[in-house]
């Protein structure tokens, strides 16, 4: 199991520290999050109006393009150096290689989300942080983090790949955002309707992970 | 050189192909090195080299045919088939803001090295850069990126080393190494890719000629290669 899991641990440890020391990719990101939020809540008047049918819309707008942009960078990067070659070239198979750095982008992804909630909370007045919040935004993240990072491999040696990264993910992840927002809705006491939709997202999140973790070895391939 | 062999072949190809847009860039291409063989592979440039060491690797997928190397086949056994070699590439293949010791420290633990640090100190005094190895190796010239390059080629004591164009971005002391660590190294056997054909005598026991993806001269394989047979 060890054997297993060590290698995808090695990535993981591996993405994160260098995340850590060129922070430029997900300080963007965070930056980015933060600005939209602040934005928002300075668009919004708080002191007439119930915003709440607003947020899910918010954050998950913030939460969608922030992921996009740090997570396009991850393979960018490897392709650049050429270090994903090193990573192919190692007896560790390609699923592996892939949740090792589906698992980092997610890590880091939750990160910046967890500080805007609270940051939302703030701004905008309203108790985000609640358990069942939390799931909602570890599911969806899940869910579009492990897509985006497998479509990032595939745009990462193309021009142009920071236009194609979301023309490519907006369409395909136009199910799982619906799931996210209304679930985030009824999390909010909102009037979402009777589906159930933490469910249905934690259904698209899963179909997405175990879509991406079958392809990626296909995507690889020259 | 030496021509006469009768050791069993540690690599052989069996009418390995790659063909792009119908375009065969590595045609037919039937190889068998014994081990501990040192083998040059020679050509013009898109001869075909790099295309086909990279289908060795299992970076690149043939069109046709296959390839076993210490009896692990590429299309059956890719994963087995990576453990037995060392690759060093065109690009040095290392993570810039890493130190040299992170990056081997990463990469033994990718190959499941056992004790790795012993390993890795041994690696990277025989390579010069045991003193900078808690610097980033962005800040490092290209030369000690290839040494370190071929420490990370060589980490997990491979049956096997793979090169293109070696001593690319070495100066004559790193090229020296370079002989001592994994050219001429006993008991390793090595397939490189080279224009250095002055170089070639000095470390090759057999030198293969690619010509349009074609093998034309073949003076390291023996002759269960020629005859096509499985190993």
């Amino acid at each position: 199991m060890n054997e297993a899991i060590g290698p995808s641990m090695a990535v993981v440890m591996k993405d994160l520290r260098l995340a850590w020391r060129d922070r430029a990719g997900w300080a963007s990101a965070g930056a980015f999050a933060t600005i939209a939020v602040l934005v928002y809540s300075f668009a919004f008047d708080l002191a007439t109006g119930d915003i709440r049918p607003l947020l899910p819309g918010v954050l998950w707008t913030t939460f969608l393009f922030a992921g996009i942009f740090a997570g396009g960078q991850s393979f960018a990067r490897e392709s650049e150096e050429g270090t994903f070659d090193a990573l192919l070239l190692s007896p560790v198979s390609p699923t592996m290689v892939y949740l090792g750095k589906a698992a980092a982008n997610i890590i880091a992804m939750l990160v910046i989300e967890f500080l805007q909630l609270g940051l939302a909370t703030i701004l905008f007045d309203t108790n985000l942080v609640s358990l069942e919040l939390l799931v909602i935004v570890f599911l969806g993240t899940v869910g579009s983090v492990s897509l985006t990072t497998l479509l990032s491999t595939m745009s990462a040696s193309m021009r142009g790949r920071a236009m194609l990264l979301p023309v490519m993910a907006l369409p395909l992840l136009v199910p799982l955002l619906i799931g996210a927002v209304r679930a985030t809705g009824a999390s909010l006491n909102l009037e979402v309707g009777a589906a159930p939709w933490t469910l249905l997202l934690a259904v698209a999140a899963l179909w997405s992970a175990a879509l991406s973790v079958l392809l990626f070895p296909i995507a690889v391939e020259r | 050189m030496t021509t006469a062999r009768i050791e069993a072949p540690i690599l052989q190809t069996l009418a390995l192909t790659k063909r792009y847009g119908g375009l065969d860039v590595v045609r037919q291409v039937a190889i068998a090195l014994p081990a501990g063989s040192r083998t040059a592979l020679v050509g013009a440039n898109g001869a075909g080299k790099t295309t086909l060491l990279a289908m060795l690797s299992t970076l690149v997928t043939p069109s046709e045919g296959d390839a076993t190397i210490v009896g692990h086949s590429l299309k059956a056994r890719p994963a087995a088939l990576r453990r037995a070699i060392g690759v060093l590439a065109h690009a040095p293949m290392l993570y810039e803001e890493m130190t040299p010791l992170e990056n081997l420290g990463f990469f033994a633990r990718l190959y499941g090295v056992a004790q790795p640090e012993p390993r890795i100190e041994e690696l990277l005094r025989a390579v010069g850069v045991w003193n900078r190895r808690h610097e980033a190796t962005s800040v490092l010239s290209r030369g000690y990126h290839q040494r370190l390059a071929l420490a990370r080629a060589l980490l997990h004591r491979p049956a096997i080393l793979l090169a293109d164009e070696p001593e690319t971005g070495l100066d004559p002391e790193g090229v020296e190494m370079l002989d001592e660590l994994a050219l001429r190294a006993p008991g390793l056997t090595v397939l490189a890719a080279t224009h250095r054909v002055d170089r070639v005598e000095a470390w090759a026991t057999g030198v293969v000629r690619l010509e349009h993806g074609r093998v034309v001269e073949d003076t390291a394989s023996i002759a269960v290669a020629r005859q096509g047979a499985p190993a």
